[in-house]
């Protein structure tokens, strides 16, 4: 009995504390975030206290301008990188070798893993007044001049976006799509059932656990964006990453505070939102193995 | 019959021109890292430029220690969450908090982080710019381990305790062996993520300046030159060269 106590108690802590770290570091720094987007500007510093100033600031003028535009090029951009990626996604699931599965996945994976600021650099040249898309097409006939929309144009914006978070979100409608009993699209054409209807009724409904996986690390990347906005849309095109990026340059941190705040707890809530409406063991069942 | 192969022909033409909107920007930082190049001073007179540049080459070395530091911390830490995973009665609590940095923007993440040590009066240095990385990775690298673990038969762990072992020598001897694989896995993924990271390194570094924070600051305050675009393709070639040791790994560790 002696020796039990202190037992039971290096084994809770040896459970209990590492994780309670993990927590405290990724929790943390959220928390003490929301804190000081409360505090005080004080010249270029900041004082503990309570005040609504930055989040007054922040949905006054033209920041507020900013967040809607961010709303909405995230969300278009996501539609699109949807549009993208499912067909992708129900390809390799469906349509593929399993041999070839893993390398198709791995071909997707590579960009995406390049520095996306580097890969943004490279669109930059590509589309650039003298670039080689512009150039080809004057050669060829296509267009008379070169084209002045294709950068820092809202059309470059969402080339950049789509191509630097469309890749990964091909992984968890892949995930779900092949996690999908055959059973039940067998059984849907047993009872009569054509393809389209099955994919509607069946196929669809069972991954969108995947598609809203997907649909959120899409948005959290277009909505937040610095890198893209600024090389690829230009001067004066913000998102809101911009905005944050704009009020930490010039040092004010309880601004930069409260809109990181908005979003993370925007982005949260969405997250709330998903696991209400999806088990999440649904979807990372397979790899929970339970 | 013909209308099934037309189908299946447009979606691979469909697949093939996604591949080659992904793959195409890495080709501009590459020819332009050969500007100038040729002649007397050699193709890779740009490349040559980076080992003198003092500066570069400080950046380049904090790369490869903070790299190296991800990728040894990030899957310890992912293991033991994946463990607490698993032994604890709140798995869907630990999947959601560990998942968290991956659905928080990156800048949000950086500023968060550099607050959080501020406020805990630590000064950015290497470690502050390892935790922000480490912070980005885990996610990844617990979703790989987590897999790996799933196809681990916890009958061994089990034979393993009746031969007498205690639960750390069950862990450290028999699981971890077993999916020895999937941690290195998530190490060299660790370490693709942290040469993948600008953003929120940016907001944490202080003083110092990581290759890729670098790039991102001489765009803004000179623009880019031969030079950089030189370390762009260093950075791209590094990559792709790591993922393909993964998926080496991957086939290997799935003979079927």
């Amino acid at each position: 009995m002696r020796r039990a106590l202190p037992r039971i108690v290096t084994r809770a802590a040896a459970l209990w504390l590492p994780l309670a770290i993990l927590f405290v570091l990724i929790l943390g720094p959220l928390t003490i975030t929301l804190v000081i987007s409360f505090w005080e500007k004080v010249g270029f510093s900041m004082r503990p206290g309570f005040t609504v100033d930055n989040y007054v600031t922040f949905f006054s003028g033209v920041r507020l301008q900013v967040l809607g535009r961010s709303l909405w090029v995230a969300f278009s951009s996501t539609l699109l990188m949807l549009v993208i990626a499912y067909p992708i996604a129900w390809l390799i699931a469906t349509r593929v070798r399993p041999a070839l599965v893993r390398p198709l996945l791995f071909l997707f994976a590579g960009p995406f893993l390049v520095n996306y600021v580097v890969r943004t650099f490279g669109w930059s040249e590509l589309l650039s007044r003298n670039g080689p898309v512009n150039s080809t097409l004057v050669r060829i006939g296509l267009a008379d001049a070169p084209l002045d929309w294709l950068l820092y144009s809202d059309f470059a914006v969402y080339l950049g976006l789509v191509t630097a978070y469309m890749p990964f979100m091909v992984f968890p409608i892949w995930l779900s799509l092949s996690g999908i009993d055959r059973r039940l699209t067998e059984a849907s054409w047993m009872l009569g059932e054509g393809p389209v209807s099955t994919f509607v009724r069946v196929v669809f409904p069972l991954s969108l656990p995947g598609v809203f996986a997907a649909a959120i690390f899409g948005f959290v990347g277009a909505f937040g964006e610095v890198a893209v906005s600024l090389i690829l849309g230009g001067t004066g095109y913000q998102l809101l990453g911009n905005a944050i990026q704009s009020a930490l340059n010039v040092l004010h941190y309880p601004l930069a505070a409260a809109i990181s705040s908005v979003s993370t707890l925007l982005m949260l809530a969405f997250l709330v939102l998903w696991s209400r409406f999806f088990d999440i063991r649904l979807f990372l069942g397979k790899i929970l193995g339970r | 019959m013909t209308l099934s192969r037309i189908g299946t022909a447009v979606a691979w033409a469909f697949v093939a021109v996604v591949m080659l909107f992904l793959y195409a920007p890495l080709v501009p930082p590459v020819i332009r890292s050969f500007a100038g190049a040729g002649g007397d001073a050699g193709l890779f007179v740009n490349y040559a430029a980076i080992i003198d540049d003092q500066r570069l080459m400080r950046a380049a070395r904090l790369t490869v220690v903070v790299g190296f530091l991800v990728a040894v911390i990030t899957p310890v830490l992912g293991l033991l969450a994946a463990e607490m995973v698993r032994v604890l009665r709140i798995p869907r609590l630990i999947v959601g908090v560990v998942l968290v940095p991956l659905f928080v923007p990156g800048i949000s993440m950086g500023l968060a982080t550099g607050l959080f040590f501020q406020s805990l009066g630590i000064a950015p240095s290497v470690l502050t710019i390892t935790a922000v990385q480490v912070l980005w990775a885990l996610p990844f690298a617990f979703l790989i381990i987590l897999t790996v673990m799933a196809s681990f038969d916890p009958v061994y762990r089990e034979a393993a305790y009746m031969s007498g072992a205690t639960r750390l020598q069950a862990f450290f001897e028999v699981e971890v062996p077993h999916i020895r694989q999937g941690l290195l896995g998530a190490a060299i993924f660790s370490l693709i993520l942290s040469f993948n990271e600008t953003i929120r390194t940016s907001v944490v570094q202080g003083g110092r300046n990581t290759v890729q924070t670098y790039l991102w600051a001489q765009y803004q305050q000179v623009g880019l030159s031969p030079n950089l675009f030189a370390l762009m393709t260093v950075l791209i070639v590094a990559t792709l060269l790591l993922i393909a040791v993964l998926a080496v790994l991957d086939a290997r560790a799935r003979p079927e």
